[in-house]
């Protein structure tokens, strides 16, 4: 068993946590509670340390980029939020980052997500070039076709939309089950390295 | 009460517990796998193969230590292959939590390399075969000034040193210096690589994901906007099996060590999920 200070603080902490899956505990609440002020910390002394006092507060004490005080205040009124009288000024950088954000995203955003997409769906002549290639591209195709019919509201399900949306309740169906699968393995991963941690680090039982 | 009944009505502590002796026995008494490297991981692993001495790899840490056994074994993984075949590496952070975890594995990796090193030329030095960029904020100032100049967004590097005087900036100015970027994440940081660097500046882009994650990102693989991809721990472990048996490489396997216990736990709750549906119909079966 380890003698190091820290790896008892981070097992006991470790062991707070499992403890919820007993039931509901202080012990539990103590470490989630200390999680979140510790990562609020972090960061908030990381974001004046490292971004700053370095581009920010620096250059300008030395008199250098003295614009970056405009920058500064518009930032600050997102603070404004607690002044009631005055909140409407918050608007202001929300205004401005959901401008820039939506004007870089939207064209990129669309040619990421749907035009490289709809390209991949496209069967043309070389998709056959391989057998494997071309049957499973032609799965994709069907998998799409049938998954965007099954959110296809504007008409009643009958006819050929029938069972093509059908299809595509299965198609979403797998999509799922291999979500949950993964989801599984991650949950899995993360509780593999916490005892792993309990059982080399703190017990010394592995090596 | 019949025994259907009572598995319906089982109190789900212990499953937990079984859970925990399932997962827990073969960290102690693991037994040997040999995980088969899957199309997406030979692809990244490929790829890195193929990098010129004249481009860089980069590799973007952008997870916590929340998802730290899932993640952390592939930037190891990532670095002892580049390294090993003296691939030029830039890192950087969009998780803010992320820069210890890779200072983490890089003094790790570069220790294994230095500690063998029997030359100058053979050791792995900052500055000249690797450079910690540290963090910026997210995602846009990053990803898209380290198209036109990467020391201009990074001034200094995370040790303090002007990013533009190290050795290797000399040849690495913006993304047309990077042959591969990739992002492992707990999040959807590869996502925006995607949008951003490859759609703007025609970067490849390889993912490391969580496997919760990794549904998002197959249908980027099939496009081909992404070049390879490692799916949670077992990706981890695929790529470690490749830096074995490709590059010989037998430094610590931490996603392959874990696959006895992850093995277990899927046949576990695989049974779970089994009698549980078993049980389901039965008792539905008598109501009738």
């Amino acid at each position: 068993m380890t003698h190091n200070p820290w790896i008892w603080v981070s097992a006991i902490l470790t062991l707070g946590i499992f403890s919820f899956l007993y039931k509901e505990n202080p012990f539990y609440r103590v470490c989630e509670h200390l999680f979140i002020g510790i990562s609020n910390g972090y960061s908030i002394t990381f974001v004046w340390h490292r971004i700053l006092m370095p581009t920010l507060i620096n250059p300008v004490a030395h008199g250098e980029k003295l614009w970056l005080i405009l920058i500064a205040i518009i930032g600050a009124f997102y603070f404004m939020y607690f002044i009631p009288q005055i909140s409407w000024l918050v608007r202001i950088p929300i205004a401005i980052v959901l401008g820039y954000g939506a004007g870089a995203f939207i064209p990129r955003g669309i040619d990421a997500a749907i035009v490289q997409q709809l390209r991949a769906t496209i069967i043309t002549r070389s998709t056959f070039l391989s057998v494997y290639n071309g049957i499973w591209s032609l799965v994709i195709l069907f998998g799409v076709i049938a998954t965007i019919s099954y959110f296809f509201f504007s008409r009643e399900r009958k006819g050929i939309l029938k069972p093509l949306s059908y299809s595509g309740i299965v198609f979403i169906m797998i999509g799922f089950g291999a979500s949950f699968g993964y989801t599984v393995m991650a949950r899995i991963s993360l509780l593999i390295g916490r005892l792993t941690f309990l059982l080399r680090d703190w017990l010394g039982i592995i090596h | 009460m019949s025994i259907w009944e009572k598995l319906t009505k089982i109190d789900r502590r212990y499953i937990y517990l079984m859970l925990l002796l399932v997962v827990m026995i073969p960290i102690i008494v693991p037994f040997k796998l040999h995980p088969k490297p899957m199309p997406p991981v030979e692809n990244l692993f490929n790829a890195i193969d193929a990098i010129p001495p004249e481009k860089a790899l980069v590799i973007s840490v952008d997870y916590s230590p929340d998802t730290e056994p899932e993640l952390h074994p592939m930037t190891y993984a990532l670095l002892r292959h580049a390294f090993a075949r003296h691939k030029k590496v830039g890192i950087l952070c969009i998780s803010l939590l992320g820069l210890g975890l890779a200072q983490d594995a890089l003094s790790t990796v570069t220790n294994e390399f230095n500690s063998v090193a029997t030359t100058h030329a053979d050791s792995i030095i900052n500055g000249r075969d690797y450079v910690f960029w540290g963090w910026q904020t997210m995602p846009l100032v990053p990803i898209l000034g380290m198209g036109e100049n990467i020391a201009k967004v990074f001034p200094v590097d995370y040790y303090g040193n002007k990013t533009d005087t190290l050795s290797m900036m000399k040849k690495i100015k913006n993304y047309n210096n990077v042959a591969l970027l990739v992002s492992i994440a707990g999040g959807e940081s590869p996502f925006w690589y995607i949008t951003y660097a490859q759609t703007s500046f025609g970067v490849r882009i390889g993912v490391g994901s969580t496997a919760v994650m990794a549904t998002d990102f197959y249908p980027y693989i099939n496009s081909g906007q992404v070049t390879g991809m490692m799916s949670g721990m077992k990706g981890g472990a695929e790529y470690e099996e490749l830096v074995l048996t490709k590059l010989g490489l037998k430094g610590r396997r931490k996603a392959t060590e874990a696959m006895s216990s992850q093995t277990a736990a899927h046949l576990w709750i695989m049974l779970t999920i089994v009698l549980g549906n078993i049980g389901y119909f039965a008792l539905r079966r008598r109501k009738k």
